[in-house]
């Protein structure tokens, strides 16, 4: 049962997720200026804030792994990068759609949105290079090193409605949601949070058996030598 | 209100359409990798 607990958590995230989303399509008021279309930060914010604290999760997983170079923290890279990978990629979509009746454009090089989209690339080179490379410790180490490179551009994606002029409107807070919207807003970041949590901590296990299994596998007996053929 | 966005439902079932399919896909994910350990 305790091997489990994670499922709890997931579910519990999912049903703060239903009711946050359900709140946030028919319950709460249109947005002043986007109206209806607002709606769609009770999905987009959640998922922006959860995504790139799972990369903080890989982040601090890689360093975990090059120091110690234990198999836990090699499989919660794995683990955190692929479900950051997942949010990730919805946050670019979920962007695109809520740009077209805002900005006019499914697509615009703004900061934001360039250095979100270079995250996604960045952390998928991990997964790649996971695919890609066999023997486990050069993997963990290889992996990691580029999970650590990829994390830099995490802050620059936060910072960059700071640092730059750009379309996308600045950080959210409570401060500058209206009241009625910070509730389902604010479960919705809770609710994906749990989920979140929940399919890390779950990947997480299923790697972490594979990599056991991959290293305590019996070596395989010597290929046998090719037939000398005589004249 | 003046310069309210007027509709754009469609945008919005479709963000949240294409959430919760990617989150139950990566589930199903999970549940046959689990299956198939």
């Amino acid at each position: 049962m305790k091997a489990n607990w994670e499922i709890g958590v997931g579910l519990f995230g999912l049903i703060l997720l239903i009711w946050a989303h359900y709140t946030g399509l028919f319950v709460a008021p249109p947005e002043a200026m986007m109206g209806d279309v607002g709606r769609i930060l009770y999905a987009h914010v959640p998922t922006a804030w959860v995504g790139l604290s799972t990369y903080l999760v890989a982040f601090i997983a890689a360093v975990g792994a090059i120091w110690s170079g234990k198999w836990a923290w090699d499989a919660m890279v794995e683990a955190s990068v692929e479900v950051g990978l997942l949010l990730n990629a919805l946050l670019l979509i979920q962007g695109s759609l809520w740009a077209k009746p805002t900005w006019g454009v499914y697509w615009t090089w703004d900061p934001r949105l360039t250095t979100c989209a270079i995250m996604v690339v960045a952390f998928g080179v991990v997964l790649a290079l996971r695919r890609q490379i066999e023997e486990p410790m050069r993997r963990l180490t290889m992996s990691s090193i580029a999970t650590i490179i990829a994390f830099v551009n995490v802050p620059i994606v936060y910072l960059s409605v700071k640092w730059w002029r750009t379309l996308h409107q600045p950080y959210s807070s409570p401060e500058t949601v209206d009241s009625a919207m910070v509730t389902p807003l604010r479960v919705a970041a809770f609710g994906m949070l749990f989920l979140a949590t929940g399919f890390v901590v779950r990947r997480w296990r299923q790697v972490h058996r594979q990599l056991k299994a991959e290293v305590q596998a019996p070596d395989l007996p010597d290929a046998p030598s090719p037939l000398a053929v005589e004249d | 209100m003046t310069g309210m966005i007027q509709g754009g439902w469609e945008f919005v079932w479709a963000v949240y359409g294409i959430t919760w399919a990617g989150l139950f896909f990566y589930a199903l994910h999970l549940f046959r990798s689990e299956r198939d350990q």
